[in-house]
C-alpha cells in the first residue's frame, strides 16, 4: 500500500508539487514565527538577575538651577535615606531597568581580544546591589575600597560577559583594556545576570562601572543621575508624596517624576508585546490562509477523484481504507514539504545569521514541524471523511 | 520453465457439462425495483425483476439501450442498492452485511467489468490491474505483480504493462478492464458489454477466455451483450425491455 501511495504521488507529481510547495512555504512561515516565540520564551525563562519590586525610580529635573548641583544632590540623597520607609538609594545612569535608554560599547579587550558584539554598560554605585538585589556570584560588589583604585577602574561584569571573554577561567582579578590600551579596568566581581531591558531581553554581556556621587573625577559636574529607591514593602502614596516634598524643599525648586519599576516593567512589556502580537496575528492570518488553501486543495482533489474513489470502493476498498489512503497521501506530501522546509531552515543555524542560539532554531524546527503536521491533519480530516463516505455507485456515474 | 506441463487446458472435458449436482443460487434477486429520481423526471430503470443466477452458470443479458442492463448489473455487483426488493448473495440478504463485509465480498468474490472501463488515469496498466489485489492483505507485492502480469497476458496486453490508459485505444482499455476483473480470481464475473469495443476476432478471443473460465474454473458469469452470436453461446439468455424481464 505504501508503494502504491508513492506511485500515485509520483504519477501526480505536478499537482502534488504545488501542494508540497505550499506546505514548504507555510512550514517556513511557521518556523520563523516559532523562532520568535521560542527565543522570547527562552529569554523569558532566564533569570532577570535583579528584583524590581518595591523599587521607585526618581527622575529628577534640576531645570535652570545650575548652582552647586553636586552638593545639593549629596544632601538630597542623605535626606531621602534618612526617611523612614526608605531601605536604600542608588544613583545610576539613565538606562535604568525597563527604560527605553541603552548604553553599549564594544571597547573592552582582554589580551587584545574583544567580547564579540556589544556590551551593555551601566553606571552604578556601592548601594545598587542593595536596591536591586543583584546576585553576586563571584568576587564582590563595589565598596569603599574602590575609592583608592587609582587609574585602574573597578568594574563588575555578568556571567554572560565572563563566559564569553574568559571561558572557564576565573573572571575576578582579570584586567580589561580598551583597544588603544590607554584605559584599564579591573574586574572585581561577577553578577549572575542583569537583564534590565525587559522580561524578553536576551542574557547578553553587561558591565557595571563605578560612579559614586562623591567621585568628582568621574561624574560630570552638571550630570544628575537617576535615583532608584528601595522602599519597605507596602509603602504607598504617603511615602511618595513625602519624598517628592523633600526633594523640593532640600533642593529649593527641583522637580521629580516618580514611577515604580513594576510600572515601567509593564509599560515596556506592553511596548514589546504589541508588535509581537501584531506579528503573531499576521502569522496566524497567514496560517489560516494556508490552512484554507490546503483545505480547498484537498477538497478539490477529492471531488476530482470521486470516480477513482467510487472505483476503489467497487473493487473492494473499505471506507476506512479510502480515508486512510487520503491521509497517507497527505502525510507523504507533507513530509516531503517539511523536509524541503527543513533544508531551508537549517541554513539559519549553519550560517548563524541572526545570532540566535542553534538550540533555539532546533526547537523552533521541531515546533514548526509538529504544527504543520497538526495543521495538515486538521485540514485533511474532513475531506478524507467525505471521501470515505463516497459509495461505489458513484463510479458508475462519474467519468 | 517446463514446457511439457500445460497449465491451462482450453477444451472442456465432457464430464463437467454432465454433472447433475443440485443448482445452488449464487445470486437471488426478488422483486427488484430501481427508480432514478431527478428534479424533472422519474425513471423506472428496473421494474419487479425476479432472477436467480446459479453457481457455475454463464448467463447473458440482452436488451435495447436504456432498458436497465447496467443498472441490474451494478445491483448484482453490490455497487448500488435497489429502490425496493431483495438481493441475496450466498443465501444471505445483502442488507444483512456490514459495509466492511460488502467491501470484502466485492473484493474477493466479484470481478466487475465496467461498460466504460473506469481505469485510473494516473496509474499504469499494471498498477490498474493490480488494484483489486491491493485490497487483499494476504497477497504480497510480488504475487500481486505476477497475477496482474498473468491476467494481462490472457487478454493479450503483456506488451503494454507500463503504458498509461490515455496511451491506449478503446479496445485496449476494455481489455485492461477485463484483466483487472480477472486478476482477483473471482467466483463471479459481472461483465458489462466486455466485447463492445473489440473487433470480431478479439471479441471471439475474449468470449473464449470467459467460457474457459466458466467451464474449467467454475466461475459464474453474467454478461451484458448486444451480440446475438455471443449470447447464443451462453447457457441462458435473459432479455430485458424497458426495465422488465421479457424472457
Ligand atoms: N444515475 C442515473 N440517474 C438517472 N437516470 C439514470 C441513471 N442511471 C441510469 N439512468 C436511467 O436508467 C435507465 C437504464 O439505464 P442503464 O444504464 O441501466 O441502461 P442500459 O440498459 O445499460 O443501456 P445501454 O445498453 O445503453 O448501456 C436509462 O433510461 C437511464 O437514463
Ligand atoms: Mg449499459
Amino acid at each position: 500500500m505504501i508503494r502504491h501511495l508513492f506511485t500515485l504521488i509520483w504519477n501526480r507529481k505536478r499537482s502534488n508539487f504545488l501542494l508540497m510547495a505550499e506546505i514548504l512555504l507555510s512550514f517556513f512561515v511557521l518556523f520563523v514565527v516559532s523562532v520568535l516565540l521560542v527565543n522570547n520564551y527562552y529569554n523569558y525563562r532566564q533569570p532577570m538577575g535583579f528584583r524590581s519590586d518595591n523599587v521607585w525610580e526618581f527622575n529628577i529635573n534640576a531645570g535652570q538651577d545650575t548652582v552647586a548641583r553636586r552638593a545639593k544632590l549629596r544632601l538630597l540623597v542623605q535626606e531621602l535615606q534618612a526617611t523612614p520607609g526608605v531601605v536604600a538609594i542608588t544613583g545610576t545612569s539613565s538606562n535604568t531597568p525597563f527604560s527605553f535608554s541603552t548604553m553599549n560599547t564594544d571597547e573592552y579587550r582582554y589580551q587584545g581580544k574583544p567580547v564579540g558584539g556589544y556590551t551593555d554598560r551601566y553606571d552604578a554605585d556601592d548601594d545598587m546591589v542593595k536596591v536591586l538585589g543583584l546576585n553576586v556570584v563571584d568576587g564582590r560588589w563595589f565598596d569603599r575600597r574602590d575609592d583608592a583604585a587609582g587609574r585602574r577602574f573597578p568594574v563588575i561584569i555578568n556571567q554572560a560577559f565572563a563566559e564569553r571573554m574568559f571561558g572557564n577561567e576565573a573572571a575576578v582579578g582579570k584586567v580589561l583594556t580598551n583597544e588603544k590600551k590607554d584605559e584599564e579596568w579591573h574586574v572585581v566581581g561577577v553578577v549572575e545576570a542583569y537583564r534590565s531591558g525587559s522580561d524578553f531581553a536576551a542574557n547578553e554581556p553587561a558591565i557595571f562601572h563605578r560612579k559614586v556621587l562623591q567621585d568628582t573625577s568621574r561624574f560630570v559636574q552638571q550630570q544628575v543621575p537617576e535615583l532608584l529607591v528601595r522602599v519597605q514593602p507596602g509603602s504607598g502614596a504617603v511615602l511618595e508624596q513625602q519624598l517628592v516634598r523633600k526633594i523640593k524643599s532640600v533642593t529649593k525648586g527641583w522637580s521629580a517624576n516618580v514611577n515604580t519599576l513594576e510600572e515601567n516593567r509593564r509599560d515596556k512589556m506592553k511596548f514589546l508585546v504589541t508588535p509581537l502580537a501584531a506579528l503573531g496575528l499576521v502569522g496566524l492570518f497567514l496560517i489560516i490562509n494556508v490552512a484554507l488553501g490546503l483545505f480547498g486543495v484537498l477538497w478539490y482533489n477529492i471531488s476530482q477523484r470521486k470516480a477513482e474513489i467510487g472505483l476503489r470502493r467497487a473493487l473492494g476498498a473499505t471506507g476506512n481504507g479510502i480515508s486512510g489512503q487520503f491521509l497517507g497521501e497527505m502525510l507523504v506530501v507533507t513530509t516531503l514539504g517539511v523536509l524541503g522546509g527543513l533544508v531551508l531552515a537549517v541554513q539559519f543555524p549553519l550560517l548563524g545569521v541572526f545570532g540566535v542560539a542553534s538550540q533555539i532554531y532546533v526547537q523552533a524546527m521541531v515546533l514548526a514541524t509538529v504544527l504543520i503536521f497538526v495543521l495538515t491533519a486538521i485540514c485533511a480530516l474532513q475531506p478524507s471523511r467525505i471521501a470515505a463516505g463516497i459509495q461505489p455507485a458513484v463510479s458508475l456515474r462519474e467519468e | 520453465m517446463n514446457s511439457t506441463t500445460a497449465p491451462n487446458n482450453r477444451f472442456a472435458s465432457p464430464e463437467i457439462g454432465l454433472t447433475t449436482a443440485p443448482a445452488t443460487a449464487m445470486l437471488k434477486l426478488t422483486d427488484i425495483e430501481k427508480v432514478y429520481q431527478t428534479k424533472t423526471i422519474e425513471t423506472v430503470a428496473l421494474n419487479r425483476v425476479n432472477l436467480t443466477i446459479n453457481k457455475g452458470e454463464f448467463v447473458s443479458i440482452m436488451g435495447p439501450s436504456g432498458c436497465g442492463k447496467s443498472t441490474l448489473l451494478s445491483i448484482m455487483g453490490l455497487l448500488d442498492e435497489p429502490s425496493s426488493g431483495q438481493v441475496e448473495i450466498a443465501g444471505r440478504p445483502v442488507t444483512a452485511y456490514s459495509d466492511k463485509e460488502l467491501a470484502h465480498l466485492r473484493n474477493q468474490k466479484i470481478g466487475f467489468v465496467f461498460q466504460s472501463y473506469h481505469l485510473i488515469n494516473d496509474l499504469s496498466v499494471l498498477d490498474n490491474v493490480e488494484l483489486p489485489l491491493l485490497y487483499r492483505s494476504s497477497v504480497s507485492g510480488k504475487e500481486r505483480r505476477q497475477r496482474a502480469h498473468a491476467a494481462l497476458d490472457k487478454v493479450g496486453l503483456s506488451a503494454r504493462t507500463n503504458h498509461f490508459p490515455s496511451q491506449l485505444s478503446g479496445g485496449q482499455r476494455q481489455r485492461v478492464a477485463i484483466a483487472r476483473a480477472l486478476a482477483g480470481n473471482p467466483e463471479l464475473i459481472l461483465a458489462d458489454e466486455p466485447t463492445g469495443n473489440l473487433d470480431s476476432v478479439m471479441g471471439e478471443e475474449i468470449m473464449d477466455l470467459l467460457m474457459g473460465l466458466n467451464r474449467h474454473d467454475g466461475v459464474t458469469i453474467v454478461m451484458v451483450t448486444h451480440d446475438e452470436q455471443q449470447a447464443l453461446k451462453t447457457e441462458r439468455v435473459i432479455r430485458f425491455f424497458d426495465g422488465s424481464q421479457v424472457s
